[in-house]
């Protein structure tokens, strides 16, 4: 009987030890392997998380001029863009399984990714201290800086057809209500008045974020009242404006909207087949890429109308950023990277292989000569005209997590503004419980 | 030498080691942090908060809805073509062999290539299913974008996927019958219905309840191909509990998810057991 026992915790032993010998010589082959790979390539390899939305070319040219000037040699892995993405990114950050670069947004989203934690803080650093004080602050989180501009800024707004305003004699609205009339003669002519590109959530936003300029003119003190618990979308007018707009457009949508992609919809605005794109100019550069000087110049772009002819802005969304991996054993070739990356040097790379979407942060760094027209007549004169604010963002961290599906609910008639403030509202409110604020 | 045990309790030390570390632990930990706001590294306990902010939320409502929706009727539907399918497989045809491989195809396939295929399939203007339609000089509906239609024409793809197995499942309980059955009801001139209807069906129940179980249980926590066809889309119309919980996860509301987790496992306990209970007590030896 003795003997029994005895054998049976023998074997247990012996199967667990096996377990965990088994997983332990695979994780061991794996670093192995790793560091083999690491020293071969001379240690000058800087890996970069990117997601799949964003056009890559400027970063690719930067990338190449590094190689030649620094031997630093950058490999490039990609990632979904929208929420999958975001996923990937804190699972990869919070197994240690992140590149030495990551690419990600600035501002709130940030913040959400707690920093601190995973990416180097660069506030010492010289080059610093060259970037335009408005990105700083979206990449800034309790006082530190984390982050440098992956390329330009750029507008959420209207992006429309010039040829179609010129076939229908319209001219670019100052008010909601013109622009709805506008929709109103292209609908009536058979055209696509808005395009709608639903079937990725997050294009379904832009209408409703880029209406912040409008917003902040009405309500300078929203976002201090916002985060004090104080101020709602429900009850803030023009808050609820901006929801009551997206629901205007309800009727504008090409028929097949909830199964077009923003893929798609760079391909229908490049052939002119839509009058109006609610859209970030970044979709340009895509444009661009694709087809070429001639179809992105026959787009032009406005910001989404207030309902003051006098006051017209536009909102600026930050650039996305690039964050070092504070777990990589890569700190100063990361840090190398970046300075050079904002040098006028890998700026003029930059801009040669693809035209920017806005100013860039770059403190004294002009637009170049032959950027595109929309962003260099139509949204310079917001800019020169004093007429721009950030997205909310990039003014608090408290954004509704789940602003895609509310958006997507409204835009496509299910729900009326009310409705969907409140469901804003309830989702901020999830936010401000994970950020610790007392609502 | 009292003891009749063959085998000494000693023996279920690893296993109950793996199921300790790999079940029981991270359930109590779900449970411990269902009850906080987490975000990986610090964490701040809130009571109930969690489950109150999850019972108040508006797509919740739709999520719950929509999942039982989703598993009554994939657990349904499966079952109905499965029993049939199975009976014509198991009956005297010639390429048998090759027909259950073609149907038990489609389980091979990765889900979310099943989606992204199906959702191609289904496009309003580009897809093939409309565009068949269209010749034969019908309209078509525009299947995952109308809020009416978007949640049954995942269902009809996950039925499509997952019919295969049940059948299998099917075909094993049918060939366990005993053939002398079959001699003696055609003997005393029973129809093929009637043999179908007191045979087969109750004596393949077995093979039933582990179909409607597993096809249940399948259906309610299902996420995967309703993340590749609609993403839960359009707004919330196919919104089930999974996906809910996905993307709190997604926003970084780890603690929240975690709540969401939990609610989801007591609701599939609190269907799932009274349902097998209900199956096996109906069972005939």
């Amino acid at each position: 009987m003795k003997k029994k026992k005895v054998l049976s915790v023998l074997l247990a032993a012996v199967m667990t030890v096996g377990l965990a010998a088994g997983c332990s010589s695979n994780g061991g082959d794996g670093s192995d392997g790793g560091g083999d790979s690491g020293t071969s390539a001379k240690d000058k390899e800087l890996s970069i998380l990117i997601d799949t939305d964003t056009s890559i070319a400027g970063f690719e040219a930067v990338a190449a001029l590094a190689e030649e000037k620094l031997g630093i040699k950058i490999t490039v892995e990609t990632r979904p863009g929208g929420s999958d993405g975001d996923n990937v990114v804190k699972t990869r950050l919070a197994s240690g399984d992140m590149a030495d670069l990551c690419l990600y947004n600035s501002g709130a989203l940030l913040n959400a990714l707690n920093p601190a934690e995973y990416f180097i803080d660069i506030s010492d650093e010289n080059f610093v201290a060259g970037l335009d004080d408005t990105y700083k602050s979206a990449v800034t989180v309790d006082g530190k800086v984390y982050g440098i501009p992956l390329g330009s800024t750029q507008a959420g707004g209207v992006l429309y057809s010039k040829d179609m305003y010129e076939k229908y004699n319209l001219e670019v609205p100052k008010t909601w209500d013109e622009f709805i009339a506008n929709c109103d003669v292209l609908k009536k002519a058979g055209e696509t008045a808005i395009l709608g590109t639903f079937a990725d959530s997050w294009t379904s936003q832009v209408a409703f974020l880029g209406d912040n300029y409008n917003l902040m003119a009405a309500e300078p003190n929203f976002i201090a009242d916002l985060e004090a618990g104080e101020a709602k979308f429900t009850t803030t007018a023009s808050a609820l404006r901006s929801f009551e707009k997206l629901a205007d457009t309800t009727n504008y949508y090409n028929e097949d909207y909830l199964a077009t992609t923003y893929d798609d919809g760079c391909d229908i605005m490049a052939n002119g087949e839509a009058g109006h794109w609610f859209m970030l100019t970044q979709a340009l550069s895509n444009v661009y890429e694709l087809y070429g000087d001639e179809a992105v110049n026959k787009i032009g772009v406005f910001a989404v109308p207030g309902d003051d002819a006098g006051d017209n802005g536009l909102t600026v969304w930050m650039p996305s950023s690039i964050y070092g991996n504070a777990n990589s054993d890569k700190d100063d070739l990361i840090k190398e990277f970046m300075e050079f990356y904002v040098s006028d040097e890998a700026l003029d790379a930059y801009t040669s292989a693809i035209l920017p979407d806005g100013p860039y942060c770059i403190k004294d760094y002009e637009l170049p000569d032959d950027a595109y027209e929309a962003v260099a007549t139509e949204m310079q004169a917001y800019f020169d005209a004093g007429k721009t604010e950030v997205a909310m963002e990039f003014l608090t961290s408290v954004k509704g997590a789940d602003c895609p599906s509310i958006c997507q609910e409204l835009g496509s008639g299910q729900t009326n503004a009310e409705e969907a403030a409140k469901k804003y509202d309830d989702d901020c409110a999830k936010q401000a419980a994970q950020l610790g604020l007392d609502w | 030498m009292k003891t009749k045990k063959i085998y000494s309790t000693w023996f279920i030390v690893p296993a109950m080691a793996v199921f300790g570390i790999f079940f029981l632990l991270p359930m109590v930990i779900s449970l411990f942090f269902s009850m906080t706001v987490w975000d990986f590294t610090n964490f701040r306990f809130c009571g109930l908060d969690n489950f109150k902010t999850f019972f108040s939320d508006s797509s919740l409502n739709i999520a719950i809805k929509n999942t039982l929706i989703y598993a009554v009727l994939t657990c349904g539907l499966k079952l109905i073509f499965s029993f049939f399918l199975a009976v014509f497989l198991t009956s005297k045809i010639r390429t048998k062999n090759l027909l259950r491989s073609i149907v038990f195809f489609p389980n091979l396939i990765s889900t979310i290539a099943v989606g992204i295929t199906f959702s191609a399939l289904m496009h309003p203007t580009k897809g093939l299913i409309n565009q068949v339609l269209g010749g034969l000089g019908l309209k078509g509906l525009d299947w995952l974008g109308n809020t009416s239609s978007a949640l049954y024409s995942v269902i009809f793809t996950d039925v499509w996927k997952g019919v295969g197995v049940a059948t299998v499942i099917f075909i094993a309980g049918m060939q366990s019958i005993d053939k002398s059955y079959y001699e003696a009801a055609s003997i005393d001139g029973a129809t093929g219905w009637q043999q179908l209807k007191n045979i087969t069906l109750p004596l393949c129940r077995p093979a039933m309840n582990s179909v409607i179980i597993l096809a249940f249980i399948g259906g309610m926590r299902t996420f995967d191909l309703i993340w590749a066809m609609t993403g839960g889309g359009p707004g919330y119309a196919t919104e089930v509990m999974a996906s809910t919980v996905y993307k709190q996860y997604a926003a970084g509301f780890y603690g929240l998810s975690t709540a969401g987790n939990v609610i989801m496992f007591v609701m599939i306990a609190i269907l799932a057991f009274p349902l097998q209970k209900f199956l096996l007590s109906r069972e005939v030896d």
